[in-house]
């Protein structure tokens, strides 16, 4: 797809997009785009569509109606197009059997790394994560926090463009949800990141964008710094407002 | 990229002791059996040494053991194959593959791949055993190598139907048995028929054992071979058919 306009096209481009699981319709007429450099938090409560959203992004989920491009192309169209995203479920997607860095060494293939790339690669997001000192070890022994980092190694040790990641930080003690949001913080200087979560502190330590979404609509879509303190109030309005609506 | 995951899936088979377990246990129980026919065949040998048409030590021991090691295959298979895609889709590590960028084909083959290659350890250790007497007789070493085909051949057709099994169950336990169900009808389709004294070629085309006696007697015919071939790829196929649907559907 060439663009004529001086305007580069949008990493992310998500259009009119719905999806339906067992008959209910959990994504409706979704709108997004995300450019490069920029981190947006994808915050809304459980249920309200976030992971159907970020697995249709991912390619793991069809959408049901609508488009979903990556740099002007469809997934569907251009599998290989994947592989310039990382991706890390609401569980990260480990196998307990394996070493961290034949785990991280098998990603890195998976996604069409070879030869001394895949050693430097692997090496490279070890350091970057944390790992060097659980290395060698299983990823079943490991504890939650270490698990997640390494789920998040894996979407990351192909460099991709955009990196998507489903609620990071849940089931992480304190110290470790701060550790996390500090890395992807960091990640957000290099890649384009969406992040999903239900908690306003993963959005307000990380993000530059804010998506709201609840009950699989998009409710607010706009800069954190614009609504500073007034994010969390936006945020309760909007879930309570349709839950006392319902009552 | 089938290779990469194909190694991937022999790593991780060999770094959980079900297969451990499983190798150990079959070639015990092999080894007990060829140990069992070779005592039979000492003990008959002087009786049938005069006759130059008798049987020999290919016929009496070698094959019942090939034999064996088919029924055992059986058995062996869907619990070998059963996690392939059943165990990730409950551990929440499919998405890995799924999000990848690869087609379902590549996915569903890869897995087969490691699984046919872990088959072709367990087929070839098991004929080591005949293979053993080749130091001390003459075997009918043609024959044998028709025989590790035919048998490599049926192990990849039932690898097939593992992989399709655990494409299709949520859970490995489910797929075992469903794997194992699918392998006991196709193991025993024509001996209802057989006793009923229908004697239909076209059931009989569909029962395994139909396919895999001529191997074991020497025979490599194209029809054999093509049922395997064909037995395999609509199995991976719809394997990668339940994939892509998975996508759809959720």
């Amino acid at each position: 797809m060439s663009e004529n306009s001086t305007a580069p096209t949008p990493l992310l481009q998500l259009h009119d997009v719905s999806r339906l699981l067992a008959g209910r319709c959990v994504v409706a007429h979704l709108n997004l785009t995300l450019d490069r450099g920029s981190v947006l938090g994808l915050l809304g409560v459980n249920g309200a569509g976030k992971s159907t959203t970020l697995r249709m992004i991912t390619g793991v989920l069809a959408p049901s109606a609508g488009r979903v491009l990556i740099d002007g192309a469809e997934l569907r169209e251009q599998p290989r197009i994947a592989r310039r995203l990382g991706y890390l479920p609401e569980t990260a997607p480990l196998y307990p059997e394996l070493r961290v860095s034949e785990y991280l060494d098998f990603c890195a293939r998976l996604r069409g790394l070879r030869g001394a790339k895949v050693t430097q690669a692997v090496s490279g997001v070890i350091e970057r994560c944390g790992l060097g000192d659980v290395r060698a070890r299983l990823l079943g022994n490991l504890s939650k926090g270490f698990q997640q980092r390494a789920g998040i190694a894996q979407a990351l040790v192909h460099a991709p463009e955009l990196i998507v990641l489903d609620e990071p930080a849940s089931g992480l003690d304190p110290l470790q949800a701060v550790q996390i949001r500090a890395l992807v913080r960091e990640l957000g200087k290099e890649h384009a990141v969406i992040l999903s979560t239900h908690l306003l502190p993963d959005v307000q330590a990380c993000c530059d964008r804010v998506a709201i979404l609840h009950q699989g609509t998009l409710r607010y879509d706009g800069p954190r710094d614009a609504l500073g303190d007034d994010l969390e109030a936006m945020f309760l309005r909007i879930v309570s407002s349709d839950t006392e609506a319902a009552a | 990229m089938s290779l990469v995951i194909a190694r991937n899936e022999w790593r991780r088979l060999f770094v959980q002791p079900l297969a451990w377990v499983l190798l150990a246990a079959v070639l015990v129980m092999l080894a007990y059996f060829f140990l069992l026919t070779l005592q039979g065949f000492l003990v008959l040998m002087p009786k049938i040494a005069g006759n130059p048409a008798a049987p020999g030590v290919t016929d009496l021991v070698a094959l019942p053991l090939l034999r064996a090691i088919a029924s055992v295959l059986l058995l062996v298979v869907p619990l070998l194959g059963m996690r392939v895609f059943a165990g990730d889709r409950q551990s929440g590590s499919l998405s890995l593959l799924l999000s990848a960028g690869l087609s379902d084909t590549r996915i569903v083959f890869g897995k087969y791949l490691g699984l046919v290659a872990f088959l072709a350890l367990l087929i070839a250790l098991a004929l080591a055993m005949p293979l053993s007497l080749n130091i001390a007789t003459a075997l009918d070493l043609g024959r044998l190598a028709a025989a590790a085909l035919g048998l490599m051949l049926f192990a990849a057709a039932l690898a097939a139907l593992a992989v399709c099994a655990s494409a299709f169950a949520q859970q490995p336990a489910v797929a075992a048995g469903l794997a194992l169900v699918l392998n006991i009808l196709l193991w025993m389709l024509d001996a209802g028929a057989r006793y009923e004294g229908v004697t239909s070629n076209f059931v009989n085309y569909l029962a395994l054992p139909t396919h895999l006696e001529p191997f074991l007697h020497g025979i490599v015919a194209v029809v054999d071979v093509l049922y395997f071939v064909l037995l395999s790829v609509v199995a991976l196929a719809l394997a990668a058919r339940r994939l892509a649907a998975s996508r759809m559907r959720g």
